[in-house]
């Protein structure tokens, strides 16, 4: 019955899932909603998913090497948030200013990256170091960094980033603005990273079986710092494009985007078990959502049924990844 | 048959508190040779095994690997040196390909602009083909991950890539626990195989049956000493489960006998 091609077949599918899945969306939406199909609104797809989609890649790489990261979406608001308040003028901005002006990009990342780093750095030790649950402890900095966001900033807002940062945010190439290729580039170079580099390769290999990797010497204890920091800086990148995004932050700026940084990563084929899943796919799961929140924003269903549909989203995805399971063992 | 002898061990004792385990055990184990070790259970087989991998420390007696008198503090230790217990499952990631798995923490690499380390697929490829086939081992696909493989398959990219990467000793504990017959087959074929690439192989095993298709020498112990160490061809069933048991005479003789092993 199960052929090595028919397995072969099914194997194909059963990883490339989400690319069946993200085309058979935009083929339905194109047909049945109207005015979906105009570049304006791909574009719009490709550009909503910048920020869900750079978070999810640092959450992707922490679930692959089998350990878990909450706080993706509170780091982000933080970094957004000190980005907000030293670059802008306005509200709670201080509005630094440098000479050339030009180099306030290259610090406001560098600062960015570096809040996200240390947040990542702190889960990190929490988990590897004093070995306490990952879930627990990024469940508690998902909280407490909120917190600080809400602290640092008396729950008020910077607005009127600097101009030379918003340039980013408005420049377009190609129809989409380079805010969206940022996440774009982030995707191919940590796709290479995690496919084409020892450091992906041992990230796969710990996430299988930690026991095998470490009695091969591979130093697991680095590697999984080394992956939460990174989860971290990610995270801290995402919220420096969300702040040149919205020109400034606000307390609550990013709420709610763990869970769909989240659910993309699941429906992009990445297990929860660790071990398994490609950061192209993540990047399809993200599009993916996104085609779907714009298709309920263009079919004028009430925003509040946005929630109930992605809160299903998530559990159809993940009740997808057990059914992956169910469907390999058959074939296996 | 005289190899040259690769594992030597004189008198080893173990005490856990006011329990003997290991009464002097001693024993020597050769290049190329396999070595079948039997025992009731709680004859102090395992615990000998954990001693020789650095699992445990001897509290007298005196190893002699690969020339030199040593005991192993760490696991870690003396594998590095070449000695390892491999244990099905344990030591393989089976959500990767069989290349992946072969080259594990070992990945050859090349340096884009100095700097940036990448895989080198294809040149790991060809290695692990070409071990395999020097093994007489046949995998469908390399590229395939571990977990679609047999039982016995798994266990032949483990043996392989213990021997490539200048392994000595290895030491099998149950193997075939988990094999059907033909697996089983296989498995005894591929040990003679790894054995013929000069590596020392210690197995312990409950079935006299494979111990006799498999191994040139068979170490029988009993209550903490060796009861028995005889050229297999020189021995039967019948008389190795008398050692086992403790019923025969030689293994009595054999206690008498400081060596041990008597060369042929």
């Amino acid at each position: 019955m199960n052929s090595p091609r028919q397995r072969a077949i099914a194997e194909f599918v059963l990883d490339h899932l989400v690319w069946f899945m993200l085309a058979a969306v935009l083929i339905a939406f194109s047909i049945f909603v109207p005015n979906f199909f105009q570049i304006g609104i791909f574009a719009n797809i490709v550009e909503q998913s910048t920020f869900v989609g750079v978070m999810a890649i640092g959450l992707a790489i922490v679930i692959i090497a089998g350990h878990m990261d909450l706080s993706v979406e509170s780091t982000a608001a933080l970094a957004a948030m000190i980005t907000g308040i030293l670059f802008c003028s306005h509200g709670i901005g201080l509005g630094l200013t440098f000479t050339p002006e030009w180099l306030v990009i290259p610090i406001s990342l560098a600062i960015a990256l570096t809040v996200g780093g240390v947040i990542g750095f702190l889960n990190g030790f929490f988990t590897i170091k004093m070995k306490m649950n990952a879930f627990i402890v990024t469940l508690a900095s998902y909280i407490w960094v909120r917190g600080l966001v809400v602290a640092i900033s008396g729950g008020r807002s910077a607005q009127d980033l600097s101009p030379s940062l918003r340039v980013i945010g408005i420049e377009q190439v190609l129809y989409i603005p380079l805010i969206a290729w940022i996440a774009i580039l982030c995707f191919i170079v940590f796709s290479f990273i995690m496919s084409r580099t020892p450091f992906g390769r041992h990230i796969m290999l710990v996430g299988g079986n930690a026991v095998a990797a470490f009695r091969a010497g591979i130093k697991v204890d680095r590697l999984m710092f080394i992956s939460f920091i990174l989860a971290g800086a990610i995270a801290g990148l995402a919220g420096w494009l969300l702040a040149i995004r919205t020109s400034g932050a606000t307390a609550n700026l990013g709420t709610g985007m763990l869970f769909n940084a989240f659910a993309a990563v699941v429906i992009g084929g990445v297990s929860l078990k660790g071990g398994v899943g490609k950061l192209p796919g993540v990047y399809a799961g993200v599009l993916l959502l996104s085609s779907i929140h714009t298709a309920i924003n263009l079919m004028g269903l009430p925003a509040h049924y946005t929630q109930v549909i992605l809160g299903l989203l998530v559990l159809a995805a993940v009740l997808l990844d057990t059914l992956k399971l169910q469907i390999r063992q058959r074939f296996a | 048959m005289s190899l040259p002898t690769l594992l030597e061990l004189d008198d080893i004792r173990m005490n856990f508190g006011a329990i003997e385990a290991l009464k002097g055990v001693s024993f020597k184990v050769g290049r190329g040779e396999v070595v079948a070790l039997l025992g009731d259970n709680g004859a102090g087989k395992s615990t000998l095994v954990k001693i020789i991998s650095g699992g445990l420390k001897a509290s007298a007696g005196r190893m002699v690997f690969d020339g030199e008198e040593r005991f192993f503090p760490t696991p870690a230790e003396a594998k590095a040196q070449g000695i390892e217990t491999v244990y099905q499952d344990l030591s393989l990631c089976t959500n990767v390909d069989v290349v992946g798995n072969f080259f594990m923490g070992r990945e050859i690499v090349k340096k884009w602009l100095g700097l940036i380390p990448v895989l080198q697929e294809k040149e790991m490829e060809v290695v692990v083909a070409q071990a395999l086939q020097n093994a007489g081992t046949r995998i469908p696909s390399l590229r395939t991950n571990v977990e679609h493989l047999s039982g016995g398959q798994r266990q032949a990219i483990e043996l392989n890539r213990f021997a490539h990467w200048g392994g000595k000793l290895v030491l099998l504990d149950e193997p075939f626990a988990a094999l059907g017959v033909e697996q089983t087959r296989r498995g005894l074929d591929l040990i003679k195989r790894i054995a013929a690439q000069g590596i020392g192989v210690i197995i312990i095993t409950h079935i006299m049956q494979q111990a006799f298709q498999v191994a040139d020498r068979i170490v029988v112990i009993r209550q903490g000493r060796v009861a028995g160490d005889v050229p297999t061809r020189d021995t039967s069933p019948d008389e190795v489960v008398g050692l086992i048991t403790g019923e025969a005479l030689i293994g009595q003789a054999q206690e008498t006998r400081p060596n041990g092993p008597q060369p042929n």
